[in-house]
């Protein structure tokens, strides 16, 4: 096995993870598929990148790349650890902001003027272009960019993969800080939000909300701010996305971050994810997302292989694009509905439970 | 005396969908402790004049009292707060919940051990609903949705219960019996308002008859009056005389 494909793999499909977790969770509330969703961790991206950078200036503080030896191998550790907490909570907090002004700054007023859901998906894209824009013209600031140089980060293609924390296993495999960091993360992503929506009475809330909001409101349930904990939680995994997209560019199909490929490319795996996942699911969205991830980069190496022509390798967004294709035709529930109980039941010739619905 | 006090009154009301008139001056007055019927033919108005009461049409003018103030801008949810339970005809319950999960979720604010006491008093009152604890709520049948929909009415206490065509769709026979839970919760003390189609089962049970014709009220008075009004009935029920 190509241990370093795979690690790279899982980086960018928990990335995608992430995101089409975020695609379906505001699709699922508020019934608006948010095609800004991708780029609003490209601002927590930036805003990490900055912060770290200003951090270590301010600290005086030098990346050092000489490897220790420890017990799993020889470990870089290039800045303290408050360099990268400070980096994972900026990348949440502005992807929390980014997500809000969004909702707030956005769509709410756009509803309250009566915006149907076209208009709301329609404004999503100009908020896009609106991140897009704005992101260039901070990323050209000469202070932003003085700020980075100090650290040797280009603000035109952001990139910290060199200050990632890796290991060197003493059989040579190469183990990168994020590859954990992704991993741990879509364990306890999995984990917590289970907990979260069948545990918690906000969780039965949410579901609540989701699944009949005038009945919740009737219940004396606020809606409004169930739909609003819905965006900061998306916006929080977003910015994580972020952080894993800044310290590991290059991991996968993750391009380093520039005013000219500023993350277009992923807005297309990402919602390939969340329909995959079924689109109503926010399990399914996350195996969607790692599925893509994974197929996206395995299946084109295997056809590379095979023929001997690496330039396969650049259609891979072909077969996320064939993935949605299938599922929209045979499967549109997506995963979530091939996990469902009916299926298997009528495989095994077990009768519907009786009187299911007179309606 | 109180109990001649009715819970909630309407005076000359005018009210519809946004610019869509449908009731034209209506007044009623709602007996506390009472089961009263409306009935009239489709599009009657009989759905919109439960929904004026919760405040889910617009009121163009005349006043809407609940026990005693003007509630007549009020949102619904406020309205709720007041001891209002609105039983909506379709989706009044969480499919993807379990049955507990529902109840839990329309007790959300009350205090643990309260909540499980009067979780206790619904399964006491429905105890089928006991049966199915662990079941999603989806999975039931059209009676037992029904039920559980009161059920989740009961957790909130409400001095006023306004149920819209609990049997619509439903069959004859489980029709019945969810009338029959409709009378079970009379009896356990609260106020019942009931839109009904079935006619006859409808105003079997109830107390007070109000007949809707047109976004007007053209009968008033007890049921069973109601019930032998036989020009009525060929007029506009359809009812076999």
């Amino acid at each position: 096995m190509d241990w370093n494909l795979f690690t790279s793999t899982t980086i960018y499909a928990s990335v995608l993870a992430l995101l089409s977790l975020g695609i379906t969770l505001i699709y699922m509330t508020t019934k608006v598929f948010n095609f800004a969703h991708p780029r609003l961790s490209l601002v927590a991206a930036y805003a990490a990148a900055t912060l770290m950078a200003y951090y270590a200036q301010s600290t005086g503080a030098q990346p050092n790349l000489t490897p220790k030896s420890s017990f799993l191998g020889s470990l870089t550790v290039p800045f303290s650890w408050e360099f990268y907490v400070i980096g994972v909570i900026v990348a949440m907090a502005f992807g929390v902001i980014a997500a809000l002004v969004e909702y707030y700054g956005i769509l709410k007023p756009l509803q309250r003027r009566g915006a149907d859901y076209l208009m709301l998906m329609i404004a999503t894209l100009a908020y896009d272009f609106l991140l897009v824009a704005t992101l260039f013209i901070y990323n050209t600031h000469v202070d932003v960019r003085k700020v980075l140089a100090r650290i040797g980060v280009l603000s035109t293609k952001m990139s910290m993969t060199s200050y990632d924390v890796t290991i060197v296993t003493s059989g040579g495999a190469f183990i990168s800080g994020s590859f954990i960091f992704s991993v741990i993360l879509i364990l306890l992503l999995g984990v917590s939000l289970y907990l979260l929506l069948f545990k918690t009475t906000l969780g039965v809330k949410m579901r609540a909300s989701v699944e009949n909001p005038p009945l919740a409101e009737v219940l004396g349930i606020n809606v409004e701010r169930v739909y609003a904990i819905s965006w900061i939680i998306s916006g929080l995994t977003a910015g994580l996305a972020g952080y894993l997209m800044l310290m590991a560019a290059g991991a996968g199909n993750l391009k380093p971050i520039s005013a000219t490929s500023p993350a277009d490319e992923i807005v297309v795996s990402a919602f390939a994810g969340s329909i995959i996942g079924g689109v109503n699911s926010i399990f399914g969205s996350i195996a969607g997302g790692l599925l893509i991830g994974y197929i996206e980069l395995y299946i084109p190496n295997w056809l590379a292989i095979w023929t001997g022509n690496a330039e396969l390798f650049k259609y891979s967004k072909v077969i996320s694009m064939l993935a949605v294709a299938i599922t929209l035709l045979f499967a549109p529930e997506g995963l979530a509905g091939l996990l469902k109980g009916e299926r298997w039941k009528k495989l095994f010739g077990r009768k519907e439970e009786e009187g299911v619905s007179e309606e | 005396m109180a109990e001649e006090e009715p819970i909630m009154r309407l005076e000359n009301v005018n009210a519809g969908y946004e610019k869509l008139q449908t009731l034209f001056d209506v007044s009623l007055e709602i007996p506390r402790g009472k089961i009263t019927v409306i009935v009239g033919p489709n599009g009657a108005g009989k759905s919109t004049l439960l929904k004026t009461l919760f405040g889910l049409t617009t009121v163009y003018s005349g006043k809407v009292i609940f026990e005693g103030k003007d509630i007549t801008g009020l949102p619904p949810h406020e309205r709720a707060k007041l001891g209002m339970a609105f039983i909506f005809q379709l989706n009044n319950i969480f499919a993807n919940l379990t049955v507990i999960e529902n109840l839990r979720l329309a007790g959300h604010d009350l205090p643990k051990d309260e909540l499980e006491k009067r979780i206790n008093e619904v399964f006491e009152t429905f105890p089928r609903l006991r049966e199915r604890m662990y079941q999603k709520a989806g999975t039931m049948s059209g009676g037992e949705r029904q039920m559980l929909a009161m059920g989740i009415g009961m957790i909130r206490k409400p001095k006023l219960f306004l149920i819209d065509e609990p049997t619509a769709g439903l069959a004859p026979k489980i029709a019945k019996e969810v009338l029959a839970n409709v009378k079970r919760l009379n009896e356990q003390g609260y106020t019942v308002v009931l839109v009904e189609q079935n006619v006859k089962a409808g105003l079997e049970i109830g107390h007070k008859g109000v007949l809707v014709v047109s976004g007007r009220i053209v009968f008033d008075g007890p049921a069973e009056q109601l019930l032998a009004r036989k020009d009525l009935a060929k007029l506009y029920l359809g009812l076999a005389v």
